[in-house]
């Protein structure tokens, strides 16, 4: 079904104009944030090479003169850009404002994931190549000489613990097996990074001399490890419990939508000074009870309108179903807003919203807050069966305003085809292109099940979008 | 991250790296001659102080032993003959105390009572800084010499005890 406004018929060259400025604008924004993106990104890179210089301008380079001593210079080398590596996935952890409005939270956890195993790694060749090269200075094996670092010197036994920590949380962070245990060990496991980190500590006092007084290391050093420890701090604590006493945010209504789908608006004081912008999303805390311990992120289903936020839950986890529980008055706290699943993030003038199942509340939302002129978006919602598609009457009443074209896919995926399509769409030859004609020069925003939002990815690539132009929110995490 | 930027990050990288290398190299140049005078079989006491198992040196020069001649009277022309033993000077790494052997007017040898030993580290950088030192020193025929980075607290006492030993002899260099 298509649903497409009347043309406008105000003046046509002045929207023209504001048209072409519009543009303009969204690419200022947009060339702003690789700009910012390229910047962080290089920052990294140069703290490694803020480390490799200190630790040559050390005298590191005398290590290799000496063919003995080139397995103590590596271990040394592997343990000091392992550790500013770490501190830099602690950082990329920590949900600081500026990351998350350049590459998105989900981008930044994914680098996050991504150097967890090559630190790992890089700390445990530290280890074992101190323990040979110190053991052949010493005249020990390296189990022997293991043993003699933690019995005779200072700090090594606890740093030995850190190094076992370390595995501990990395280990249980691997894919395969975090699906076997629950999330709630996970987060516990995790949070053990942090004692890896402190009980690594001292050892880079008393052995590496990391911080010897007077060396511009130290101040290096010092500074990444404070600003490590005190982003954490700040933004994972302290900002979201004191945003979550000002703003008081409580419980009003909680609205069955379909079956199993549960809207929950909350009221405040302030909401305005948030910036939530549809298409964000909170981790919300509960403060009822048997609820209270448990946070969970989900999308807002609405544009917040100054007075109060609306999530639309369904009730995938055992989470979710005790939302129907929920009283009137119940206290909530939140962290948030994240994400740049938002209007912010275009790039083009045009968009084009796909959502499946449950995913419509964050496409929902998204196309409320965006700035689009009439006949600039297009939405497409897929729905296993009729009753699949929720907030139906919203997301209609909202295309007749923003006069956005509306395609509804209901019915399940025909067998043996590698489609997002409905069986009926695909038997009648529909695609990216025919839903969305627009598409080439459009924003996609997707939002689904990884699997399937893979497979849209997938046809826009072939329909030759480019990267930036694709958002993609995956709600399995 | 855009090609330009991947560039610029690669060159300020290496030119960070660069930069690194560059005020490393002082040590490395004065690791170069020492290497091959400790192959040569120069005389470099060190001494540990602890059990530590790598002293590569023919073994301590007890302090008392090894001042036979101490502090007699510097002659007009300057300071006498002999060994002056420095002051000995705590850092947290460990003690240190050196002694200077003055003969014919010059520094003819500075051997080392106590270097830093805190720790296996310490006694590595002891061993590293110490012949290094004592060779600018013979060379400069004087306490002031350049710092040696990477042990800077071996380098500094080190100094330290050796200028009170030249004091105790009236060596003024």
């Amino acid at each position: 079904m298509t649903l497409t406004a009347p043309k406008p018929t105000s003046a046509a060259a002045r929207r023209k104009n504001v048209a072409t400025q519009r543009e303009i604008q969204i690419k200022k924004r947009y060339i702003a944030r690789l700009r910012r993106g390229d910047l962080l990104e290089t920052i990294v890179y140069f703290s490694v090479a803020i480390v490799l210089a200190l630790f040559l301008a050390d005298g590191g380079a005398t290590y290799f003169l000496s063919l003995k001593d080139v397995t103590t210079g590596i271990g040394i080398v592997t343990g000091l850009v392992g550790s500013d590596l770490m501190l830099i996935m602690l950082i990329l952890a920590a949900r600081i404002p500026v990351i998350d409005r350049t590459f998105g939270h989900d981008k930044a956890l994914a680098v996050h994931r991504k150097l967890g195993k090559p630190v790992l790694y890089l700390i445990l060749a530290h280890m074992f190549l101190l323990m040979i090269g110190y053991g052949i200075a010493q005249g020990l094996n390296p189990i022997a000489e293991a043993i003699d670092m933690i019995v005779n010197q200072q700090d090594m036994s606890i740093a030995f613990i850190a190094t076992g920590l370390l595995i501990a949380v990395v280990v249980t962070s691997l894919v395969i097996v975090r699906r076997k245990l629950s999330y709630e060990f996970w987060y516990i496991v995790h949070l053990l990074s942090y004692g890896a980190i402190l009980l690594a500590l001292p050892h880079q006092f008393t052995q590496g001399m990391m911080f010897a007084e007077g060396t511009w290391a130290r101040w290096y050093w010092m500074a990444l490890y404070v600003g490590a420890l005190a982003s954490i701090t700040i933004f994972r604590v302290i900002i979201p419990v004191a945003s979550s006493l000002r703003h008081d945010l409580r419980v009003s209504s909680v609205d069955i939508e379909a079956p199993g789908v549960v809207s929950v608006t909350m009221t405040g004081r302030d909401i305005n000074a948030l910036r939530a912008q549809g298409g964000q999303f909170f981790t919300w805390r509960f403060w009822a009870p048997n609820m209270w311990w448990d946070a969970h992120p989900y999308s807002l289903s609405a544009h917040p309108d100054g007075r109060s936020l609306r999530i639309t839950v369904r009730d995938l986890g055992k989470g979710s179903a005790r939302l129907l529980s929920l009283k009137p008055g119940t206290r909530v706290s939140f962290e948030g807003p994240y994400g740049i699943f938002t209007d912010a993030s275009r790039t083009t003038k045009k968009a084009v919203f796909v959502g499946a199942g449950i995913g419509i509340t964050p496409i929902r939302a998204i196309l409320e807050s965006s700035d689009l002129d009439p006949l600039e978006a297009t939405v497409i919602l897929r729905g296993s069966d009729a009753q699949d598609v929720y907030l139906w009457q919203e997301t209609y009443d909202l295309c007749v305003e923003k006069s956005a074209s509306l395609r509804v896919l209901v019915g399940h995926r025909p067998k043996g085809v590698n489609t997002w399509l409905s069986a009926e769409a695909y038997s009648k030859g529909e695609s990216l292109l025919t839903l969305a004609p627009q598409i080439k020069n459009s924003d996609l925003y997707i939002c689904g099940p990884t699997p399937w939002t893979d497979l849209v990815v997938r046809d826009a690539k072939r329909l030759g979008l480019q990267d930036h132009q694709i958002h993609a929110e995956r709600f399995d995490f | 991250m855009r090609a330009r930027s991947a560039f610029f990050a690669g060159m300020g990288s290496a030119a960070i790296i660069a930069v690194g290398w560059q005020a490393g190299v002082g040590t490395l140049v004065s690791a170069l001659p020492e290497s091959q005078a400790s192959a040569s079989g120069t005389s470099n006491s060190v001494s540990t102080g602890t059990s530590a198992t790598t002293s590569n040196s023919s073994n301590t020069t007890d302090s008392s032993a090894a001042a036979p001649a101490a502090a007699t009277a510097p002659v007009a022309s300057g300071p006498a003959d002999g060994t002056y033993d420095g002051s000995v000077v705590n850092t947290r790494f460990g003690t240190v105390q050196v002694q200077a052997v003055i003969s014919g007017g010059k520094i003819t040898d500075v051997i080392a009572v106590k270097l830093t030993d805190a720790d296996r580290k310490s006694i590595q950088i002891s061993q590293q800084v110490a012949p290094m030192v004592r060779s600018e020193v013979l060379t400069a025929q004087s306490a002031h010499v350049a710092n040696i980075s990477g042990g800077t607290y071996t380098t500094q006492a080190y100094l330290q005890s050796l200028q009170s030993a030249l004091d105790a002899a009236g060596f003024t260099g």
